[in-house]
């Protein structure tokens, strides 16, 4: 049933000419890209038969195979092993670039891979439950209606199954299936088993089945994150594995089917009570650490907390604030969640202002919002821990708030909320206040100061530039020189992997594959044309009239990924910044990053030279 | 003189490859060809003013081609406006 992509390979080989007639080879989402020598031994109407290929077209020499996604990747692999191109890919850059990442960076970053798809859910939910919650401590009577009721199955959903959505994401990330990820996200919060919530020391889930050391309890694992991520990571591994050794006539059933079964049982006999005794012992310990070491307890307490979050531990500390009230004291649990939840927002509210990333900026500034009504995942996970350091501010602003707290002797005569809601809670508000500004405000400064977006570096570099700038001539001609616009290395304009360009018909003049997002002016002189998709600038001096593109059809971006720094009848300098451009996103976007560097009006000019 | 007004269906207008056909078509003929766009007329023979135009799909523009050949360069010009734009 599935395609024989070697077969589906070979045929689009055997209809281009064979490998030896293949410039180059790539694939985008869906589509096989190639870059053919000799376009006349390209057999169209076979090609377009050619089982698996769902379509064809051509754009710029380019001859464009539609495959579909998760199919393209493989026919591609096949077509190289078919045709012994090498593949200068995209997706070789991208995996030499994982594979030289240090094991634990991987392992790092892998929860927020997993994460950030699924933060639209999580934010909506983690926004509205911080209100509702909160609601309905203002408002007694409403905690107890069936508005109340209602609005926190709504609002709680995205967390109490959070699992689902992990797991889902996941699959995708480690390229599973999704609807098996999907499969084992669900059950793990199975109706069937207890939720993990209401498991107290008295109310113990069900043992299952009992082989010698190992047991199944029928507990689920809602609000956890970790576990799932590990079982759908073991999913992915049993699935690629089956899928290479079961015969294509029953993998259908017999792959999936043993996926599941080996993952259930992985996960509720191995992973599952694994976290469920790391999971006591985080407990045990949390309770001595608070309870018997005072102020010293309070700031390391502090300081793990958001590592609990990240486990997804702390929804287990609603037993120990529940014990602390039951035995006729303040709960003085909350205050340090309080401080730790909220050093955490202030990170993420540093990253949200310093930020210059649009997209960032719009994930960092409601996840803040979020994590300062006590719902921390998003700007954890979203934010704070991708980048590691506002992480790390906001541990550092956790414990030191949450030792203020101890030394204030501060309290809660409830729990359940932390945050801006712990007004509602806290016995003194005063010192509950000045608990918050230092965490949140520790962390935020700590941010401010240690965070720095990638790429953010580059302004230092360009004022160094601009004092001397150095680039070689490019191109030059009687009416003057035209540096090097753009880092990277010169190639002919006939090579410029583009028929428009290469053929003259725009000017004569160089192409630049470049090894840096940044074009600066070649020469002093006045800005003419500014692409509306910000793509390309025109500029002219002394006579000579220059066109600067950067990329091959990336008009069709409209201008994401660019960002043109100068507008028509500006006047610049030599190094000065043009256009900033994002090379990952051109090649995202499946598009060749070479820069044009053409004197449009070479015809009328003398003495052309380029290179 | 010769006019006519053409409504560009291209996706996204004139950008750098198509201005630059434009021109090397313009090029072949003597008459002097000019294209408006609202309140904005550029010479033709001139790239940058013709990317600077801003240009885009539904815009219409109105050309108009004045000279010695203005007959087969106006048919040429709009043959070229209905095969590339």
């Amino acid at each position: 049933m599935a395609l024989d992509y070697r077969k589906c390979a070979e045929q689009i080989s055997a209809n281009i000419g064979g490998g030896a007639n293949v410039v180059s080879a790539a694939h985008c989402a869906t589509r096989l890209r190639l870059v053919i020598a000799d376009n006349s031994k390209i057999n169209k109407k076979a090609l377009e038969d050619v089982e698996g290929v769902k379509g064809m077209f051509e754009s710029n020499g380019q001859i464009q195979l539609i495959i579909g996604t998760g199919t393209v990747n493989k026919v591609y692999d096949e077509f190289l092993a078919v045709t012994g191109v090498s593949a200068a890919t995209k997706d070789d850059v991208k995996k030499a670039a994982a594979s030289q990442m240090p094991l634990w960076k991987k392992i790092l970053k892998t929860p927020g891979d997993v994460f950030v798809p699924i933060l639209p859910a999580i934010v909506a939910s983690g926004l509205m439950m911080g209100l509702v919650e909160a609601l309905a401590k203002v408002i007694p009577s409403f905690g107890q209606s069936g508005w109340f009721l209602f609005l926190d199955m709504v609002a709680n959903t995205a967390f109490a199954l959070l699992p689902v959505l992990v797991a889902v994401s996941a699959a995708r990330v480690f390229g599973a299936n999704i609807f098996l990820g999907a499969v084992i996200g669900i059950m793990m919060v199975h109706p069937a088993l207890m939720n993990a919530w209401t498991v107290t020391p008295t109310n113990q889930p069900a043992v299952w089945i009992q082989l010698g050391f190992l047991k199944i309890s029928a507990v689920g694992y809602q609000g956890h994150v970790i576990p799932v991520i590990l079982s759908v990571f073991l999913m992915a591994n049993i699935e690629k594995k089956l899928h290479k050794v079961v015969p294509e006539m029953i993998d259908l059933f017999v792959t999936p089917l043993v996926t599941v079964m080996a993952t259930a049982f992985a996960t509720f006999m191995v992973i599952g009570p694994v976290f469920s005794i790391l999971e006591n012992y985080v407990l045990a310990f949390a309770h001595w650490l608070v309870t018997s070491t005072g102020g010293i307890g309070a700031l390391i307490m502090g300081a793990i907390y958001p590592f609990t979050v990240v486990m997804g531990l702390h929804h287990m500390y609603n037993v120990i604030e529940a014990g602390m009230l039951a035995s006729g004291g303040l709960n003085i649990w909350m205050p340090i969640a309080s401080a730790a939840n909220f050093a955490q927002f202030g990170a993420c509210l540093a990253v949200a202002f310093k930020c210059r990333n649009a997209k960032l900026k719009s994930v960092a500034l409601p996840s803040s919002l979020s994590a300062a009504l006590g719902i921390t995942e998003p700007a954890i996970f979203g934010v704070n821990f991708r980048f590691m350091k506002p992480f790390i501010a906001g541990v550092i602003g956790g414990a030191v708030g949450s030792l203020f707290g101890a030394i204030a002797g501060i309290g809660a005569t409830a729990y359940g909320v932390t945050g801006i809601p712990g007004f509602l809670i806290i016995d003194h508000k005063i010192p509950y206040t000045i608990l918050l500004l230092i965490s949140g405000g520790i962390a935020f400064g700590i941010t401010t100061f240690i965070w720095h977006e990638e790429g953010e570096e580059a302004p230092k570099a360009e004022a160094v530039e601009e004092k001397a700038f150095d680039a070689p001539v490019v191109i030059r001609c009687k009416n003057g020189e035209v540096k090097q616009p753009v880092k990277g290395s010169v190639v002919k304009r006939e090579d410029i992997p583009d028929d428009t360009f290469a053929s003259g018909v725009l000017g004569d003049g160089v192409g630049v594959e470049p090894s840096e997002g940044l074009v600066v002016a070649p020469f002093d002189g006045e800005i003419t044309s500014v692409a509306e998709s910000q793509h390309a600038v025109g500029l002219e001096s002394a006579g000579m009239e220059l066109l600067i593109h950067v990329g091959v059809d990336t008009v069709n971006m409209k201008g994401d990924g660019f960002t043109c720094l100068v507008a028509e009848g500006d006047k610049v300098k030599a190094g000065q910044p043009l256009i900033r451009f994002d090379m990952a996103k051109i090649e995202k976007a499946g598009y060749k990053k070479t820069v044009a560097v053409l004197l449009t009006n070479s015809e009328d000019l003398e003495e052309v030279v380029c290179g | 003189m010769k006019t006519f007004e053409y409504t560009i269906k291209d996706p996204v207008g004139i950008h750098a490859r198509p201005a630059g056909l434009l021109v090397k078509e313009v090029k072949k003929f003597a008459s002097a060809i000019t294209i408006t766009k609202g309140e904005k007329a550029v010479n033709a023979l001139k790239l940058m003013a013709l990317m600077g135009m801003g240009i885009k799909q539904g815009d219409t523009i109105k050309v108009s081609v004045e000279g010695a050949d203005e007959e087969a360069a106006a048919a040429a010009i709009e043959a070229f406006f209905n095969a590339n734009l």
